[in-house]
């Protein structure tokens, strides 16, 4: 369970272009919830996905996961707690362009020194289950956007975790990829795992698999 | 428990060194010339310096020189008797030599008389007095001399042109064996009157007399005897000598403190630059790896093994090609700025010194220092919220 108790984020509050991102936020997603997060640009999606990750630090108020207090977490806690708990995609895929596929894949795991056998393992169940097994040892740079955004899926799964986050994952991508796309989000929904997407796509307002909408305006949720 | 090196994270580091090709490859090349440069210069001079130990260890204690008008004149060999006579001396030799130009390579050779049964004042003449046949006109040359007359084709005898102009012919009778090669290279060793008959000497003169004295605390009392004995005479002694060839080195190796400091400057340049903070590109990678679950100590690791990684490596191959350079090659160009008490411009070997402390002294001077300048900036940016990566 996530639970934002009475968030407040401030951007560079000691200096004079301070700017208030989130305004008093309290929000409460059960284990298994798909919420899509809805707002114009600059409405501070990103920001609420950065607290829950523990990218960034509330500026007041309190991020619970699972009962941990991850807003409180020093570096190498928060790191440990987004690695077991939290699957990133990013718009921009955040991959990086000279290393292979499988390389990029594996970046997660590559801190804990596991077992070569342990680490194949992870790599290929991924590979299979978001399809680019053919593609595994081509460098990213050379992927198309669609392929570049399912290694990003493969890669926030490999540790399989909990909690999936999603930053305007269809902004770069053609209707049919979006709603290739949504077919993986269903995938990861019957695993069981907690999504939270923030998007301004319409594609996702009215979807089967979303259990709630939430709409975020200039910090405040509505 | 993760005590054992994590191969993926090495993998990881090698991966991006390779990545990185251009900026590897100059960081490679600076700090491995740099290391090259240091290590070489470190072998030579110390080297240089055991072989002037040994030089001036050979030496005799006292030389004396007759003077005229400030200038160095010829000896007559009756004093050697005369000196024999003040306590303390122990033997006095007189010595018959000077330079010979040879104008074929436009360098000179020093050219040293010595006879059969006298007591040599250096242990390679010794050895060159056995092998030299003094029955006639042979001499025995130093490694340079030589490889220099050969190259010009004097292969078993060589015409000295006398002061009237007339011609000597000497044989060649092969190389000696120079026990300390710096100060025997250049040296042709001959009869005493052979070497004169050149020099246009008569036989009852001499160049100068060395001066043995048993007693190392007499040598100052012994060298003031000389002098009040013959007024018009230096008298030199081993500290002298010592004083002045310890100034030839110092001022030869300022030559190169210029070349190492050029290195060392770019050197600080590349620390400079990784000090003043990490490209845009780099704060980006290290915030992709917190956003997927890197700690801040799993970010320094991997710059830890990569900058070990390319630093060592430089040090190995600086330290491996200084190696090659001053042991197999014989340290061509950086030898010349060192030596060179004569004009001689042939290579020769020196015996090299191998020491372990100047290799750490440099291991410690590069290595942790580029490490600590790639991690500094490092830990920097990935203790800052890595929330960029979100937008
Ligand atoms: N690191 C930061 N420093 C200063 N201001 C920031 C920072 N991150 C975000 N902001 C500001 O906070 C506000 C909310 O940003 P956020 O990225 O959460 O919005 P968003 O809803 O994700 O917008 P978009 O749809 O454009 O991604 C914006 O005004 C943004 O400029
Ligand atoms: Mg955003």
């Amino acid at each position: 369970m996530i639970e934002l108790k009475n968030i407040t984020k401030i951007y560079e509050e000691s200096k004079e272009n301070s700017v208030t991102a989130l305004k008093n936020i309290n929000l409460t997603v059960k284990d298994g919830e798909v919420i899509v997060l809805r707002g114009a640009s600059g409405s501070g999606k990103s920001t609420i996905l950065s607290l829950i990750a523990s990218l960034a630090k509330p500026t007041s108020g309190e991020v619970v996961v699972d009962g941990l207090r991850v807003s409180k977490l020093v570096d190498s806690f928060a790191s440990a707690y987004r690695r077991d708990n939290i699957g990133i995609i990013f718009q921009k895929y955040n991959l990086i362009p000279s290393l292979s596929v499988s390389e990029n894949i594996i970046l997660p795991l590559v801190p804990l020194n596991l077992h070569v056998k342990e680490v194949e393992a992870k790599l290929e169940s991924v590979l299979e289950k978001f399809h680019i097994v053919h593609r595994a040892y081509g460098l990213v740079k050379n992927l198309s956007g669609g392929e570049q955004q399912r290694v990003a899926i493969a890669r926030a799964n490999i540790n399989n975790p909990k909690i999936i986050l999603a930053d305007e994952p269809t902004a770069n991508l053609d209707e049919k990829l979006s709603l290739h796309f949504i077919e993986m989000l269903r995938e990861l929904k019957r695993d069981g795992k907690t999504i939270i997407v923030a998007t301004h796509d319409p594609l996702f307002f009215d979807l089967d698999i979303v259990d709630r909408v939430l709409e975020i305006n200039h910090g405040v949720l509505l | 428990m993760r005590a054992k090196i994590n191969m993926y994270l090495f993998e990881h580091a090698v991966n991006s060194l390779f990545r990185q090709k251009f900026k590897t490859l100059f960081v490679v090349l600076v700090l491995s010339t740099l290391i090259f440069l240091l290590t070489s210069v470190f072998f030579i001079s110390n080297s240089i310096k055991h072989e002037l130990q040994s030089t001036v260890d050979a030496l005799p204690e006292i030389i004396v020189q007759k003077l005229g008008g400030g200038r160095h004149y010829d000896i007559e060999t009756s004093s050697v008797d005369e000196i024999l006579e003040i306590t303390g001396v122990s033997s006095a030799t007189e010595r018959v030599w000077g330079y010979y130009y040879f104008e074929n390579a436009g360098v000179n050779f020093t050219l040293v008389g010595i006879d059969e049964f006298e007591e040599q004042y250096k242990k390679s003449f010794a050895s060159a007095a056995k092998e030299l046949d003094f029955s006639k006109p042979t001499m025995m040359l130093g490694e340079g001399v030589e490889s220099v007359m050969d190259k010009n084709y004097y292969k078993e005898y060589f015409n000295f042109i006398k002061h009237d102009g007339t011609l000597k012919r000497v044989d060649i009778g092969g190389v000696f064996d120079t026990q300390s090669e710096l100060e025997s290279n250049d040296v042709i060793v001959m009869s005493k009157d052979d070497a004169r008959e050149i020099f246009n000497m008569s036989k009852n003169m001499a160049t100068d007399i060395v001066v043995k004295v048993a007693n190392e605390d007499e040598i100052a009392t012994v060298a003031s005897k000389i002098k009040l004995l013959y007024p018009d005479v230096r008298v030199i002694t081993k500290d002298d000598i010592k004083i002045s060839y310890q100034n030839i080195f110092d001022y030869k190796s300022g030559i190169f403190l210029a070349l190492f400091v050029v290195s060392l400057f770019t050197f600080f340049i590349i620390i400079y630059d990784k000090l003043s903070g990490l490209s845009s590109e780099e704060r980006r990678e290290i915030g992709i790896l917190k956003a997927i679950g890197w700690s801040v100590g799993d970010v320094l690791k991997e710059k830890f093994y990569e900058s070990f990684i390319i630093s060592f490596f430089s040090y190995m191959s600086g330290v491996v090609l200084a190696l090659f350079f001053v042991y197999i090659l014989k340290a061509p160009l950086l030898q010349n700025i060192f030596t060179g008490y004569s004009q001689l411009k042939t290579s020769f070997a020196l015996p090299f010194v191998f020491d372990i402390q100047t290799l750490f002294l440099i291991f410690f001077l590069s290595v942790p220092i580029y490490i600590a300048a790639t991690i500094i900036p490092s830990y920097r940016g990935a203790t800052l919220d890595a929330d960029e990566v979100m937008r």
